[in-house]
């Protein structure tokens, strides 16, 4: 195994090599980033459970977006593709760490138990939703956050996650399901607690 | 079978993730309050959106140009990975030749050293038969020996390459 090290000049001129081989400019690049950045991670930190991993795929996602030859037609569809390869490293990561058989071990009264911050007025209590979405399958929870948290629509979700618009509607319906019975009864009926 | 989507999903999560919930129309609240499908996704979207919004400005994340270096040293690194894997495999196929001729040099040269070698018994010892019978006796072990010399030689280079192959990283 060889040790490739590079020299102060080397990493210069990397930069330039980085402008012609990346698919846009730094300063491209610095706008797109800051728009996507903490969306995507906080999309890492869900769907893994697990922060510091979220930092690697960050980087990660980021590199193979830089190295992509696509061509984009929109903003959304650039986003969309970056969510493409965050979700494909997710999913990666699931298989290497056979975490697919989480099962629902904690009941929706436990769940409620930890709740502390009641925040009234129409708006949910602030629960812990990490500990909510480590109940459910890794699947799941990219499923969610993407149409519930980002807003994707079926179809975008369907061709992210290579699945036919009909299956995924039944999967995003028992993820709802899954999700909702972990969190109680009181979540229902418009996020108001009953 | 459970019905699993409703028309009006799409509305529902863009009035939710727009923060216009309250102040929808009050056709869609009434429609969510009473469909199964929309009054989950209600519950859900509130949820995700809320912990997206609260989490959003507590997120610690890389700068921008830190990640565009990292991105840019570690292109430069695969380029030179790149570059370097077909000089390895040169490497290797180059030992491998030079061990065959190498090899062959030898198969060639050995009457004639073995010529040399008898020559030099004979000269050494005269006609001692004692040692002319040692000396054939080593020279047919080593002309025998030759071809398990050459798969040992063949071994000796090529295994580093075989490993280098097998323990790197892509």
């Amino acid at each position: 195994m060889r040790e490739f090290v590079l020299t102060e000049m080397e990493r210069a001129g990397a930069f330039e090599d980085a402008e012609r081989t990346f698919q846009m400019t730094e300063d491209e690049f610095r706008i797109f980033y800051e728009q996507t950045a903490r969306p995507m991670w906080l999309y890492l930190a869900r769907t893994t459970g697990d922060d510091r991993l979220a930092d690697d795929l960050l980087q990660e996602t980021y590199y193979r977006f830089l190295r992509t030859r696509t061509a984009f037609e929109s903003a959304d569809h650039r986003r969309h593709y970056l969510f493409r390869i965050a979700t494909n490293l997710v999913r990666d990561q699931w298989r290497r760490a056979r975490k697919d058989a989480v099962e629902i071990t904690e009941t929706s009264e436990v769940l409620d138990a930890r709740e502390d911050n009641a925040v009234g007025d129409g708006a949910l209590g602030r629960i812990d939703v990490t500990r909510a979405l480590e109940q459910l399958k890794p699947r799941e929870r990219s499923l969610l956050w993407l149409a519930y948290a980002q807003g994707f629509s079926h179809e975008e979700i369907a061709a992210q996650l290579g699945l036919r618009t009909g299956s995924l509607k039944a999967l995003l319906f028992r993820a709802r399901r899954r999700l909702v019975s972990v969190l109680g009864d009181r979540y229902r009926s418009g996020g108001r607690r009953g | 079978m459970a019905n699993h989507d409703c028309i009006h999903e799409a509305d529902v999560v863009a009035a939710v993730l727009s923060r216009r919930w309250d102040r929808a129309n009050d056709e869609l609240k009434q429609h969510a309050a009473e469909c199964e499908v929309c009054r989950d996704v209600v519950a859900v979207a509130s949820l995700l959106s809320a912990d997206q919004d609260h989490a959003r400005h507590e997120v610690r994340v890389p700068a921008a140009g830190q990640v565009w270096w990292r991105a840019a040293v570690r292109a430069r690194l695969e380029a030179a990975h790149a570059v370097a894997r077909p000089l390895t495999w040169l490497h290797g196929i180059a030992g491998a030749c030079a061990v065959g001729v190498a090899c062959a040099v030898i198969g060639i040269a050995w009457p004639s050293l073995r010529e040399m070698a008898s020559w030099f018994t004979f000269e050494a010892f005269g006609a001692d038969s004692r040692v002319a019978d040692v000396a054939a006796f080593v020279t047919d072990a080593l002309q025998r020996s030759l071809p398990l010399a050459f798969v040992v030689a063949a071994c000796i280079v090529l295994a580093p390459v075989a490993l280098y192959f097998a323990l790197s990283d892509d």
